[in-house]
């Protein structure tokens, strides 16, 4: 045994800072998988992870670390935002002159602006690109259903977090962003107007406006979008950690190390009463014995036995991954927010739009498709979208592929769902560079 | 005093269907308060009195308007338009996406996204999916124009002065 684990009291007040510190951390740092195990069990920073990882879900070409990234720049966005809070106050007459405050006389002002722009704008593409990271590793599927509906909430919610902060610096590109923001919202069929109205507080964007996405903006959005990244990391736990390939699958891949691997082995996952004894399912290599975690875990079993161990310990394994990529997030916006400067136009002049008036950057291709039709564009395709997304995990249930970059067996919902994704990539782009005065065409060159 | 409570053959409570009954309407109570209080919510976001500007203002007088003249109130976002003896006020917020439309020779032109309308507020080009609103125009018995943006008038409705 080892003795890490078991931290003596000392006595004599020379031990007292001794004594402080280990009251704080219970665990010296771990030298043995006993310790290994307890450190990531008993920190309460820790304890979100597991004891032991697997190794796949480790491969940094796999999630590219995409999800992990997103809740980053969510906490530079929190930390940055609070500071910010200090100085600003959301009234129409105040807030510009506020912004020239954080440029002209606020220490780091201006780097905690340009921090919070360029997060608050990696985080919508961060968000998206592990949406599309989950879809196209088959991430998706049962047991994972729900958590994907939780992930599409997350993005909208993410989405309507930037554009409600888009308002706060009461420029012109803030003010005209949002007109022509809401006015797409006020498209929506019945309840569009009230929709509007509610969200302005008024017939036009004013200082009702700026107070109510000022609110939202840092209330309750950042609590709902807390709320939902907590429920989405806990079930990432309690449906077995990340996606990964069948065993049957990753047998079939080493089929030389593996000896026994029969053909048409039973790829639906092992269930607790056939777990229990009846009907044992065929796997490439029968585990002696199957423990559920508890009893309550659905999905994969813990297998003792006859398997290979394809998992490592999270100390260090994945802590340093974590950090690994905490560190490349911070980095990379702490070198743009060095070079760029987050935009501050003139302040608001209600009479005069600037031509073209864009709104931001996720919504120009929603602003796009409206210059081709309202409705269509601004509410019944994006709501199509939007519904299509949620439903997808019930209807492709499907296992095969599920852990696996552009699977074979995938390749229709991969084909369907990259359509879409260049697409829309495609019209945010024609919206940003491509469209001058009066929406008309324009060449970036 | 105290009674025995009856059993079913199998050993369970009879009264089960008043314990459901009332746990039903615990769950109705329950599931009430929580539509009502987010019902309550929605009417207190939904503003009853509004600090911009009002939606009914005076103009001036009728002959501040000269015949034939299309007089755009940019801070109210109406053009008035004088026809002979008759008064109307058109909305000059582009049906597209909110922007101002100047006064053009040919009617409206909006400078964002390349709406065109025609004098009445018709929309000859562009991605407006619909015409300008015309507002109400009313005499105060003071003789100020008053115009009312909460209550929308057919095209073509002029107010005779």
């Amino acid at each position: 045994m080892s003795t890490q684990s078991v931290i003596r009291s000392q006595k004599g007040w020379l031990a007292l800072p001794e004594n402080i510190w280990h009251s704080v951390f219970r665990n010296a740092l771990p030298t043995s998988d006993y310790g290994r195990s307890s450190t990531s069990f008993s920190n309460f920073f820790l304890h979100i992870h597991p004891v032991k990882v697997d190794r796949h879900s480790l491969k940094a070409t796999y999630t590219w670390g995409l999800g992990l990234m997103a809740s980053f720049l969510f906490l530079i966005l929190v930390v940055t935002g609070v500071l910010l809070m200090f100085y600003y106050v959301p009234s129409t007459t105040q807030a510009y002159d506020r912004m020239l405050d954080l440029r002209g006389t606020v220490a780091f002002g201006i780097f905690l602006r340009n921090m919070h722009r360029w997060s608050a704008h990696g985080m919508v593409a961060v968000v998206f690109l592990h949406m599309c990271r989950v879809f196209l590793t088959g991430a998706y599927k049962p047991p994972r259903e729900f958590n994907w509906v939780i992930g599409v909430f997350l993005f909208l919610v993410t989405l309507f977090l930037s554009f409600t902060g888009y308002l706060l610096p009461w420029d012109q590109l803030a003010f005209w962003a949002i007109t022509v923001g809401t006015s797409i919202a006020g498209y929506a069929p019945v309840f569009g107007k009230d929709i509007k109205f509610l969200l302005l507080g008024d017939s036009t964007v004013g200082q009702e406006a700026l107070l109510r996405f000022y609110v939202l903006h840092v209330a309750v959005l950042p609590v709902v979008l807390t709320g939902l990244i907590t429920i989405h990391f806990w079930r990432i736990r309690k449906d077995g950690g990340l996606a990964k390939p069948d065993e049957e699958e990753q047998g079939a891949e080493s089929a030389v190390e593996n000896t026994v691997v029969e053909a048409g082995a039973s790829t639906v996952p092992v269930t607790m009463a056939a777990a229990a004894g009846a009907g044992t399912p065929t796997t490439a290599v029968l585990p002696k014995r199957s423990f559920g975690i508890q009893g309550l875990v659905r999905g994969p079993l813990v297998k003792v036995g006859g398997l290979r161990d394809k998992t490592v310990f999270s100390w260090p394994n994945l802590f340093q991954a974590e950090l690994l990529v905490f560190v490349i997030s911070v980095a990379a916006i702490l070198l743009v927010s060095l070079f760029f400067n987050a935009p501050l136009e003139e302040p608001v002049n209600v009479m005069h739009p600037p031509n073209p008036a864009k709104a931001p950057w996720y919504f120009l291709g929603l602003q796009e498709q409206v210059s081709y039709s309202a409705f269509w564009g601004g509410v019944g395709i994006p709501t199509i979208e939007v519904l299509l997304l949620l439903i997808v995990p019930y209807i492709d249930r499907k296992q095969a592929g599920v852990g696996r970059w552009f699977a074979k067996e995938r390749f229709l919902a991969n084909t369907l769902f990259m359509t879409f994704a260049v697409i829309n990539v495609a019209l945010v782009i024609v919206g940003t560079f491509f469209r001058g005065a009066n929406w008309e065409f324009v060449s970036p060159w | 005093m105290t009674k025995t409570p009856k059993l079913a053959d199998d050993g369970s409570p009879k009264d089960v269907s008043r314990r459901r009954i009332l746990a039903w309407l615990s769950g109705f109570g329950l599931f009430g308060s929580a539509i009502i209080a987010a019902l309550a919510n929605l009417i207190f976001i939904k503003p009853r009195a509004t600090y911009g500007q009002p939606n009914r203002f005076a103009i001036g007088k009728p002959q501040d308007f000269p015949a034939g003249s299309r007089i755009s109130l940019d801070t109210r976002r109406v053009c008035v338009v004088r026809d002979g003896d008759k008064l109307a006020a058109i909305s000059t917020t582009c049906t597209h996406l909110g922007c101002i439309v100047s006064v053009a020779e040919t009617g409206f032109a909006c400078p964002c996204h390349g709406s065109h309308y025609d004098q009445d507020g018709y929309v000859t080009s562009g991605p407006a999916p619909r015409a300008l609103s015309w507002y109400q125009v009313t005499l105060a018995p003071n003789g100020d124009v008053v115009v009312d943006k909460d209550n929308e008038v057919e095209a073509g409705t002029y107010l005779k002065v």
